[in-house]
Protein backbone atom coordinates (compact mmCIF):
# COMPACT_ATOMS: atom_id res chain seq x y z
CA UNK A 1 0.00 0.00 0.00
CA UNK A 2 2.53 2.63 1.10
CA UNK A 3 6.26 2.11 0.58
CA UNK A 4 7.67 -0.12 3.37
CA UNK A 5 10.35 1.32 5.54
CA UNK A 6 12.95 -1.30 4.80
CA UNK A 7 13.88 -4.10 1.97
CA UNK A 8 12.32 -7.36 2.74
CA UNK A 9 15.39 -9.23 2.43
CA UNK A 10 18.34 -7.15 3.56
CA UNK A 11 16.90 -5.16 5.62
CA UNK A 12 18.34 -1.49 4.49
CA UNK A 13 15.81 1.91 4.88
CA UNK A 14 14.50 2.05 1.52
CA UNK A 15 11.04 4.29 2.07
CA UNK A 16 13.51 7.70 2.47
CA UNK A 17 14.62 7.02 -1.10
CA UNK A 18 10.78 6.34 -2.27
CA UNK A 19 9.99 9.70 -3.67
CA UNK A 20 13.26 11.05 -4.47
CA UNK A 21 13.30 7.91 -6.73
CA UNK A 22 9.83 9.38 -8.18
CA UNK A 23 10.67 12.26 -8.90
CA UNK A 24 13.86 11.02 -10.86
CA UNK A 25 12.34 8.42 -13.08
CA UNK A 26 9.02 10.95 -13.90
CA UNK A 27 10.53 14.60 -14.05
CA UNK A 28 13.17 15.74 -16.45
CA UNK A 29 16.83 15.04 -15.71
CA UNK A 30 18.82 16.07 -18.55
CA UNK A 31 18.94 18.57 -20.91
CA UNK A 32 16.55 17.14 -23.06
CA UNK A 33 13.82 17.35 -19.84
CA UNK A 34 13.98 13.29 -20.27
CA UNK A 35 13.49 11.43 -17.04
CA UNK A 36 16.11 9.31 -15.86
CA UNK A 37 15.85 5.25 -16.44
CA UNK A 38 14.61 3.28 -13.47
CA UNK A 39 18.32 1.36 -13.33
CA UNK A 40 19.99 4.23 -13.40
CA UNK A 41 18.02 6.52 -10.92
CA UNK A 42 18.27 3.17 -8.37
CA UNK A 43 22.20 3.18 -8.82
CA UNK A 44 22.39 6.87 -8.10
CA UNK A 45 20.13 6.42 -4.87
CA UNK A 46 22.56 3.45 -3.82
CA UNK A 47 20.36 0.87 -4.52
CA UNK A 48 22.84 -1.64 -5.64
CA UNK A 49 21.37 -4.94 -4.42
CA UNK A 50 18.76 -6.66 -6.23
CA UNK A 51 16.61 -7.23 -3.36
CA UNK A 52 16.18 -3.51 -2.86
CA UNK A 53 16.01 -2.71 -6.29
CA UNK A 54 12.47 -4.69 -6.78
CA UNK A 55 11.36 -2.91 -3.63
CA UNK A 56 11.64 0.11 -5.50
CA UNK A 57 10.94 -0.87 -8.87
CA UNK A 58 7.61 -3.60 -8.10
CA UNK A 59 6.39 -1.06 -5.21
CA UNK A 60 2.59 -0.02 -6.67
CA UNK A 61 1.60 3.02 -4.08
CA UNK A 62 -2.03 2.26 -3.57
CA UNK A 63 -2.45 4.24 -0.67
CA UNK A 64 -2.66 7.45 -3.44
CA UNK A 65 -6.08 5.66 -4.69
CA UNK A 66 -7.48 4.98 -0.83
CA UNK A 67 -6.88 8.40 -0.02
CA UNK A 68 -9.36 9.59 -2.44
CA UNK A 69 -11.74 8.00 0.34
CA UNK A 70 -11.80 10.43 2.98
CA UNK A 71 -15.31 11.39 4.66
CA UNK A 72 -13.97 14.33 6.52
CA UNK A 73 -13.41 15.83 2.81
CA UNK A 74 -16.56 15.81 1.77
CA UNK A 75 -15.85 19.57 0.99
CA UNK A 76 -12.99 18.36 -1.52
CA UNK A 77 -16.06 17.31 -4.32
CA UNK A 78 -18.19 21.08 -3.16
CA UNK A 79 -14.80 22.69 -4.18
CA UNK A 80 -13.31 21.41 -6.90
CA UNK A 81 -16.07 19.86 -8.94
CA UNK A 82 -17.16 16.17 -9.07
CA UNK A 83 -14.29 15.69 -11.44
CA UNK A 84 -11.69 15.63 -8.42
CA UNK B 1 44.58 -31.88 -0.46
CA UNK B 2 44.57 -35.03 -2.42
CA UNK B 3 47.50 -37.17 -1.89
CA UNK B 4 50.96 -36.57 -0.38
CA UNK B 5 54.01 -35.86 -2.60
CA UNK B 6 56.25 -37.64 -2.74
CA UNK B 7 54.80 -40.43 -0.97
CA UNK B 8 58.20 -41.81 0.17
CA UNK B 9 57.96 -39.82 3.40
CA UNK B 10 54.73 -39.71 4.15
CA UNK B 11 54.50 -38.13 7.69
CA UNK B 12 57.55 -35.29 6.48
CA UNK B 13 56.27 -31.56 7.54
CA UNK B 14 54.48 -29.92 4.92
CA UNK B 15 56.80 -27.91 2.30
CA UNK B 16 56.21 -24.39 2.02
CA UNK B 17 54.00 -25.31 -1.45
CA UNK B 18 51.74 -27.71 0.47
CA UNK B 19 51.13 -25.38 3.12
CA UNK B 20 50.50 -22.69 0.62
CA UNK B 21 48.06 -25.62 -1.18
CA UNK B 22 45.89 -26.36 1.82
CA UNK B 23 45.34 -22.78 1.80
CA UNK B 24 43.18 -23.15 -1.07
CA UNK B 25 39.47 -24.15 -1.90
CA UNK B 26 39.48 -25.63 -5.09
CA UNK B 27 36.31 -24.61 -7.18
CA UNK B 28 36.33 -27.28 -10.30
CA UNK B 29 33.93 -26.92 -13.07
CA UNK B 30 31.48 -29.44 -11.52
CA UNK B 31 32.95 -29.80 -7.96
CA UNK B 32 34.60 -28.38 -5.18
CA UNK B 33 37.19 -29.76 -3.28
CA UNK B 34 39.70 -29.56 -0.21
CA UNK B 35 36.74 -27.94 1.44
CA UNK B 36 38.04 -28.22 4.75
CA UNK B 37 40.43 -26.69 6.87
CA UNK B 38 43.11 -29.20 7.83
CA UNK B 39 45.61 -26.81 9.88
CA UNK B 40 44.66 -29.01 13.26
CA UNK B 41 47.14 -30.60 15.27
CA UNK B 42 47.86 -34.18 14.24
CA UNK B 43 46.04 -34.22 11.24
CA UNK B 44 49.46 -34.21 8.99
CA UNK B 45 51.13 -36.77 11.50
CA UNK B 46 53.52 -35.79 14.26
CA UNK B 47 56.50 -34.27 12.14
CA UNK B 48 54.22 -31.38 11.28
CA UNK B 49 53.78 -28.23 13.76
CA UNK B 50 50.34 -26.92 13.52
CA UNK B 51 49.71 -26.41 17.47
CA UNK B 52 47.95 -23.15 18.31
CA UNK B 53 50.74 -20.55 18.59
CA UNK B 54 49.81 -16.85 19.84
CA UNK B 55 53.23 -15.20 17.94
CA UNK B 56 52.75 -16.87 15.13
CA UNK B 57 48.63 -15.93 15.22
CA UNK B 58 49.87 -12.52 15.22
CA UNK B 59 52.19 -12.47 12.19
CA UNK B 60 49.90 -14.27 10.04
CA UNK B 61 46.54 -11.86 11.33
CA UNK B 62 45.92 -8.72 9.08
CA UNK B 63 42.94 -6.03 8.40
CA UNK B 64 43.06 -4.13 5.56
CA UNK B 65 39.59 -1.51 4.85
CA UNK B 66 39.36 -1.30 1.46
CA UNK B 67 36.53 1.19 2.24
CA UNK B 68 35.51 2.91 5.33
CA UNK B 69 32.37 4.97 5.06
CA UNK B 70 30.16 5.38 8.56
CA UNK B 71 27.23 3.22 6.66
CA UNK B 72 29.11 0.57 4.31
CA UNK B 73 32.47 -0.89 5.22
CA UNK B 74 34.15 -3.27 3.16
CA UNK B 75 37.87 -4.87 4.69
CA UNK B 76 39.23 -7.93 4.51
CA UNK B 77 40.35 -9.99 7.71
CA UNK B 78 43.28 -12.47 6.70
CA UNK B 79 44.25 -15.22 9.10
CA UNK B 80 41.59 -16.35 11.25
CA UNK B 81 39.51 -19.87 10.72
CA UNK B 82 36.06 -19.71 9.26
CA UNK B 83 34.55 -20.20 12.37
CA UNK B 84 36.06 -17.17 14.18
CA UNK B 85 34.81 -15.17 10.94
CA UNK B 86 31.19 -16.58 11.08
CA UNK B 87 30.96 -15.63 14.34
CA UNK B 88 32.08 -11.92 13.83
CA UNK B 89 29.08 -11.79 10.83
CA UNK B 90 26.58 -13.19 13.38
CA UNK B 91 27.03 -11.28 16.22
CA UNK B 92 26.99 -8.25 13.82
CA UNK B 93 23.85 -9.37 12.69
CA UNK B 94 22.11 -10.64 15.80
CA UNK B 95 23.86 -9.84 19.17
CA UNK B 96 25.31 -6.28 19.39
CA UNK B 97 22.43 -4.41 21.02
CA UNK B 98 20.55 -0.98 19.48
CA UNK B 99 17.95 1.29 20.12
CA UNK B 100 14.34 1.16 18.93
CA UNK B 101 10.61 1.67 19.35
CA UNK B 102 9.29 -1.42 20.78
CA UNK B 103 5.73 0.42 22.67
CA UNK B 104 3.27 2.73 20.80
CA UNK B 105 0.98 4.42 22.28
CA UNK B 106 -1.70 5.25 20.10
CA UNK B 107 -3.58 8.51 21.40
CA UNK B 108 -5.30 9.23 18.06
CA UNK B 109 -4.99 7.88 14.18
CA UNK B 110 -7.87 8.26 12.27
CA UNK B 111 -5.32 8.00 8.92
CA UNK B 112 -5.93 5.13 6.29
CA UNK B 113 -3.05 3.15 7.98
CA UNK B 114 -4.54 1.17 10.40
CA UNK B 115 -2.95 0.90 14.32
CA UNK B 116 -0.96 -1.97 14.08
CA UNK B 117 0.45 -1.58 10.61
CA UNK B 118 1.94 2.23 11.63
CA UNK B 119 3.24 0.31 14.93
CA UNK B 120 4.72 -1.86 12.61
CA UNK B 121 6.70 0.86 10.10
CA UNK B 122 7.37 3.07 13.49
CA UNK B 123 9.29 -0.08 14.75
CA UNK B 124 11.76 -0.30 11.77
CA UNK B 125 12.79 3.19 11.81
CA UNK B 126 16.74 2.95 12.75
CA UNK B 127 17.28 5.80 15.57
CA UNK B 128 20.39 7.07 16.40
CA UNK B 129 22.15 9.91 19.41
CA UNK B 130 24.72 10.46 20.82
CA UNK B 131 27.25 7.48 21.28
CA UNK B 132 27.93 8.18 24.72
CA UNK B 133 24.37 8.21 25.51
CA UNK B 134 23.49 5.06 23.54
CA UNK B 135 26.35 3.42 25.59
CA UNK B 136 24.90 4.49 28.76
CA UNK B 137 21.75 3.64 28.35
CA UNK B 138 20.94 -0.10 29.87
CA UNK B 139 18.92 -2.95 28.20
CA UNK B 140 15.20 -3.51 29.13
CA UNK B 141 14.33 -6.83 30.15
CA UNK B 142 10.48 -7.49 28.90
CA UNK B 143 8.08 -9.81 30.62
CA UNK B 144 6.96 -12.50 28.74
CA UNK B 145 3.67 -12.49 26.73
CA UNK B 146 0.37 -13.00 28.83
CA UNK B 147 -0.75 -16.56 26.72
CA UNK B 148 3.19 -17.85 26.09
CA UNK B 149 3.41 -20.07 28.98
CA UNK B 150 6.47 -21.72 28.42
CA UNK B 151 8.30 -18.26 28.13
CA UNK B 152 7.10 -17.27 31.29
CA UNK B 153 8.31 -20.86 33.11
CA UNK B 154 12.12 -19.82 31.18
CA UNK B 155 11.25 -16.40 32.43
CA UNK B 156 11.04 -16.49 36.08
CA UNK B 157 14.52 -18.44 35.97
CA UNK B 158 16.27 -15.03 35.53
CA UNK B 159 15.26 -12.64 36.85
CA UNK B 160 12.78 -9.53 37.11
CA UNK B 161 11.02 -7.92 34.27
CA UNK B 162 12.35 -4.01 33.83
CA UNK B 163 10.44 -0.95 34.54
CA UNK B 164 10.42 1.84 32.62
CA UNK B 165 12.59 4.57 33.51
CA UNK B 166 15.01 6.89 32.58
CA UNK B 167 17.84 4.73 31.36
CA UNK B 168 16.09 2.04 29.99
CA UNK B 169 13.52 3.62 28.09
CA UNK B 170 13.39 6.83 25.57
CA UNK B 171 10.43 8.49 24.63
CA UNK B 172 9.40 9.52 21.40
CA UNK B 173 6.36 11.46 20.47
CA UNK B 174 4.41 12.16 17.36
CA UNK B 175 1.18 14.42 16.16
CA UNK B 176 0.68 15.52 13.46
CA UNK B 177 -2.66 16.41 11.39
CA UNK B 178 -3.41 17.45 8.32
CA UNK B 179 -5.56 20.65 7.00
CA UNK B 180 -6.11 22.45 3.85
CA UNK B 181 -3.46 25.25 3.04
CA UNK B 182 -5.08 28.69 4.34
CA UNK B 183 -3.50 32.00 2.66
CA UNK B 184 -3.42 33.11 6.63
CA UNK B 185 -0.99 30.63 7.43
CA UNK B 186 0.69 28.91 4.41
CA UNK B 187 0.33 32.15 1.81
CA UNK B 188 -1.63 29.39 -0.62
CA UNK B 189 -5.24 28.88 -0.86
CA UNK B 190 -5.60 25.02 -0.86
CA UNK B 191 -9.20 25.21 -1.64
CA UNK B 192 -8.83 28.17 -4.51
CA UNK B 193 -5.91 25.98 -5.88
CA UNK B 194 -7.96 23.08 -6.01
CA UNK B 195 -10.79 24.50 -7.50
CA UNK B 196 -8.27 25.74 -10.10
CA UNK B 197 -7.20 22.19 -11.30
CA UNK B 198 -4.17 22.02 -8.63
CA UNK B 199 -3.74 18.11 -7.99
CA UNK B 200 -0.29 18.24 -6.26
CA UNK B 201 -0.95 17.30 -2.55
CA UNK B 202 1.95 19.36 -0.94
CA UNK B 203 0.57 22.09 -2.19
CA UNK B 204 -3.11 21.74 -1.54
CA UNK B 205 -2.96 20.40 1.89
CA UNK B 206 -0.03 20.95 5.02
CA UNK B 207 1.04 18.07 6.23
CA UNK B 208 -0.13 15.74 3.89
CA UNK B 209 2.75 13.57 4.50
CA UNK B 210 4.60 12.43 7.82
CA UNK B 211 8.21 12.34 7.94
CA UNK B 212 10.30 10.35 10.29
CA UNK B 213 11.95 14.08 11.45
CA UNK B 214 8.21 14.83 12.56
CA UNK B 215 9.26 12.84 15.53
CA UNK B 216 9.97 14.78 18.62
CA UNK B 217 12.32 13.39 21.52
CA UNK B 218 11.18 13.77 25.04
CA UNK B 219 13.93 13.33 27.24
CA UNK B 220 13.59 11.71 30.76
CA UNK B 221 15.01 12.29 34.13
CA UNK B 222 18.81 11.74 33.28
CA UNK B 223 18.38 12.02 29.33
CA UNK B 224 18.50 15.75 29.58
CA UNK B 225 22.12 15.68 30.08
CA UNK B 226 23.12 12.50 28.56
CA UNK B 227 21.45 13.22 25.03
CA UNK B 228 22.13 17.37 25.57
CA UNK B 229 21.81 19.44 21.81
CA UNK B 230 23.29 17.67 19.27
CA UNK B 231 22.71 14.50 20.89
CA UNK B 232 19.22 14.16 21.26
CA UNK B 233 17.81 10.75 19.88
CA UNK B 234 16.42 10.93 16.40
CA UNK B 235 15.95 9.12 13.13
CA UNK B 236 19.05 8.15 11.26
CA UNK B 237 16.96 9.04 7.88
CA UNK B 238 14.62 12.19 8.20
CA UNK B 239 12.97 11.58 5.30
CA UNK B 240 11.36 8.06 5.97
CA UNK B 241 7.56 8.61 5.02
CA UNK B 242 5.74 6.85 7.56
CA UNK B 243 2.13 7.63 6.20
CA UNK B 244 0.05 9.87 4.27
CA UNK B 245 -2.62 11.66 5.25
CA UNK B 246 -5.69 14.20 3.96
CA UNK B 247 -7.51 17.17 5.89
CA UNK B 248 -9.15 15.59 9.07
CA UNK B 249 -6.76 13.01 9.36
CA UNK B 250 -4.93 12.81 12.60
CA UNK B 251 -1.84 11.17 14.23
CA UNK B 252 -0.89 11.45 17.71
CA UNK B 253 0.79 8.89 19.58
CA UNK B 254 3.53 8.35 21.90
CA UNK B 255 6.61 5.55 21.45
CA UNK B 256 8.78 3.60 24.11
CA UNK B 257 12.16 2.82 22.38
CA UNK B 258 14.40 0.15 24.05
CA UNK B 259 17.45 -1.50 23.36
CA UNK B 260 17.25 -4.85 21.93
CA UNK B 261 19.23 -7.06 19.98
CA UNK B 262 18.74 -9.02 16.57
CA UNK B 263 17.69 -11.97 17.60
CA UNK B 264 14.98 -11.03 19.47
CA UNK B 265 13.67 -8.67 16.50
CA UNK B 266 15.36 -7.14 12.83
CA UNK B 267 14.60 -3.97 13.54
CA UNK B 268 17.56 -4.61 16.82
CA UNK B 269 19.61 -5.56 14.02
CA UNK B 270 22.64 -2.64 13.91
CA UNK B 271 23.35 -3.60 10.03
CA UNK B 272 21.65 -4.00 7.09
CA UNK B 273 23.73 -6.54 6.23
CA UNK B 274 26.81 -8.60 6.93
CA UNK B 275 28.27 -10.88 5.08
CA UNK B 276 31.56 -12.17 3.74
CA UNK B 277 33.04 -13.99 1.26
CA UNK B 278 36.34 -15.52 0.73
CA UNK B 279 38.96 -13.88 -1.47
CA UNK B 280 38.87 -15.60 -4.97
CA UNK B 281 42.47 -16.97 -6.66
CA UNK B 282 43.11 -17.34 -10.34
CA UNK B 283 45.53 -19.35 -11.36
CA UNK B 284 47.03 -19.04 -15.06
CA UNK B 285 49.05 -22.39 -15.26
CA UNK B 286 50.04 -22.20 -18.70
CA UNK B 287 50.34 -18.85 -21.26
CA UNK B 288 47.33 -17.88 -22.76
CA UNK B 289 47.66 -15.48 -25.71
CA UNK B 290 46.09 -13.40 -28.72
CA UNK B 291 42.70 -13.60 -29.36
CA UNK B 292 42.35 -16.66 -26.57
CA UNK B 293 43.68 -13.86 -24.13
CA UNK B 294 41.18 -11.52 -25.08
CA UNK B 295 38.27 -14.13 -24.67
CA UNK B 296 39.58 -15.59 -21.48
CA UNK B 297 39.23 -11.41 -19.99
CA UNK B 298 35.82 -11.67 -21.39
CA UNK B 299 34.76 -14.73 -19.20
CA UNK B 300 35.64 -12.48 -16.16
CA UNK B 301 34.51 -9.14 -14.30
CA UNK B 302 35.79 -6.48 -15.95
CA UNK B 303 39.09 -5.58 -14.54
CA UNK B 304 40.35 -9.28 -13.15
CA UNK B 305 42.09 -9.88 -16.10
CA UNK B 306 44.82 -7.82 -18.20
CA UNK B 307 46.44 -8.15 -21.12
CA UNK B 308 49.94 -7.49 -21.30
CA UNK B 309 52.33 -7.99 -24.29
CA UNK B 310 54.25 -11.64 -23.60
CA UNK B 311 57.66 -10.53 -24.43
CA UNK B 312 58.40 -7.64 -22.02
CA UNK B 313 61.21 -6.00 -23.73
CA UNK B 314 58.49 -5.85 -27.31
CA UNK B 315 55.73 -4.22 -26.77
CA UNK B 316 53.95 -4.94 -29.87
CA UNK B 317 54.36 -8.96 -29.28
CA UNK B 318 51.40 -10.79 -28.60
CA UNK B 319 49.16 -10.09 -25.62
CA UNK B 320 49.28 -12.38 -23.00
CA UNK B 321 46.48 -12.87 -20.16
CA UNK B 322 47.06 -11.84 -16.50
CA UNK B 323 45.48 -11.35 -13.34
CA UNK B 324 45.41 -8.11 -12.04
CA UNK B 325 42.39 -8.07 -9.32
CA UNK B 326 41.40 -11.52 -8.08
CA UNK B 327 39.51 -9.51 -5.73
CA UNK B 328 36.53 -8.37 -8.23
CA UNK B 329 35.90 -11.84 -9.53
CA UNK B 330 32.38 -13.42 -9.00
CA UNK B 331 33.63 -17.18 -9.51
CA UNK B 332 31.25 -18.08 -12.19
CA UNK B 333 33.52 -20.27 -13.83
CA UNK B 334 32.75 -18.77 -16.67
CA UNK B 335 35.97 -19.35 -17.99
CA UNK B 336 36.52 -23.56 -17.13
CA UNK B 337 33.38 -23.78 -19.94
CA UNK B 338 35.58 -23.52 -22.62
CA UNK B 339 37.78 -26.23 -24.29
CA UNK B 340 40.78 -24.07 -25.22
CA UNK B 341 41.43 -23.08 -21.72
CA UNK B 342 41.43 -26.87 -20.56
CA UNK B 343 44.14 -27.59 -18.06
CA UNK B 344 45.84 -23.80 -18.70
CA UNK B 345 43.74 -21.90 -15.54
CA UNK B 346 43.02 -23.10 -11.96
CA UNK B 347 40.24 -21.70 -9.64
CA UNK B 348 40.04 -21.61 -5.83
CA UNK B 349 39.36 -19.66 -2.63
CA UNK B 350 41.93 -18.78 -0.21
CA UNK B 351 40.19 -20.17 2.70
CA UNK B 352 41.94 -17.77 5.59
CA UNK B 353 41.33 -14.28 3.41
CA UNK B 354 37.36 -12.84 4.26
CA UNK B 355 36.68 -9.97 2.44
CA UNK B 356 33.63 -8.30 5.22
CA UNK B 357 31.00 -6.15 3.74
CA UNK B 358 29.35 -4.52 7.04
CA UNK B 359 26.26 -1.81 6.20
CA UNK B 360 25.18 -0.09 9.11
CA UNK B 361 21.42 1.24 9.35
CA UNK B 362 23.51 3.99 11.07
CA UNK B 363 23.00 3.97 14.76
CA UNK B 364 27.01 2.99 15.10
CA UNK B 365 29.79 3.31 12.56
CA UNK B 366 30.39 0.21 10.25
CA UNK B 367 34.03 -0.32 11.91
CA UNK B 368 32.82 0.75 15.65
CA UNK B 369 30.15 -1.73 14.88
CA UNK B 370 33.16 -4.72 13.75
CA UNK B 371 35.08 -4.15 16.93
CA UNK B 372 32.08 -4.64 18.84
CA UNK B 373 31.12 -8.23 17.48
CA UNK B 374 34.81 -8.54 18.67
CA UNK B 375 34.63 -7.65 22.23
CA UNK B 376 31.57 -9.20 22.43
CA UNK B 377 33.02 -12.63 20.96
CA UNK B 378 35.05 -12.12 23.92
CA UNK B 379 33.30 -11.30 26.22
CA UNK B 380 31.71 -14.76 25.45
CA UNK B 381 34.28 -17.13 25.31
CA UNK B 382 35.44 -15.33 28.92
CA UNK B 383 32.24 -16.47 30.52
CA UNK B 384 32.02 -19.83 29.09
CA UNK B 385 35.70 -20.09 30.57
CA UNK B 386 34.35 -18.95 33.72
CA UNK B 387 31.41 -21.75 34.02
CA UNK B 388 34.61 -23.84 32.80
CA UNK B 389 36.47 -23.52 35.67
CA UNK B 390 33.38 -23.45 38.12
CA UNK B 391 33.11 -26.85 36.35
CA UNK B 392 36.05 -28.20 37.52
CA UNK B 393 35.93 -26.85 40.98
CA UNK B 394 32.87 -29.14 41.42
CA UNK B 395 29.96 -26.30 41.61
Amino acid sequence: MIIPIRCFSCGKVIADLYEKYVDLISNPQDEEGNPMPDGEAMDKLGLNRYCCRRMMLTHVDLIEKLLRYNPAERDIIKVSGPNR
Amino acid sequence: MEGRFPPSNPWAPLTAEELEARKVVNVNAETVTNTAATDIPGHWGPEQDDSWNLGRFRDNLRIDFHQNKPHDAAFSLVGVDASIANAFRRILIAEIPTLAIEEVFMFNNTSIIQDEVLAHRLGLIPLTGGEKGLKWLRSFRKPPPKDDFAAQAAHNDDGEPSTASDFNTVVLGLKVECRWATEALDGRDGKKLAKEGETDPNVRYVNSNVYARDFKFMPQGQQETQFAGEDAIKPVNPDILIAKLRPGQKIELQCHCIKGVGMDHAKFSPVATASYRLLPQINITSPILGAEAKKFARCFPKGVIGLEPSDESDPNSEPKAVVKDPMKDTVSRECLRHDEFKGKVKLGRVRDHFIFSVESTGQLRSDELFLDSVRLLKAKAERFKKHLSELEEGR
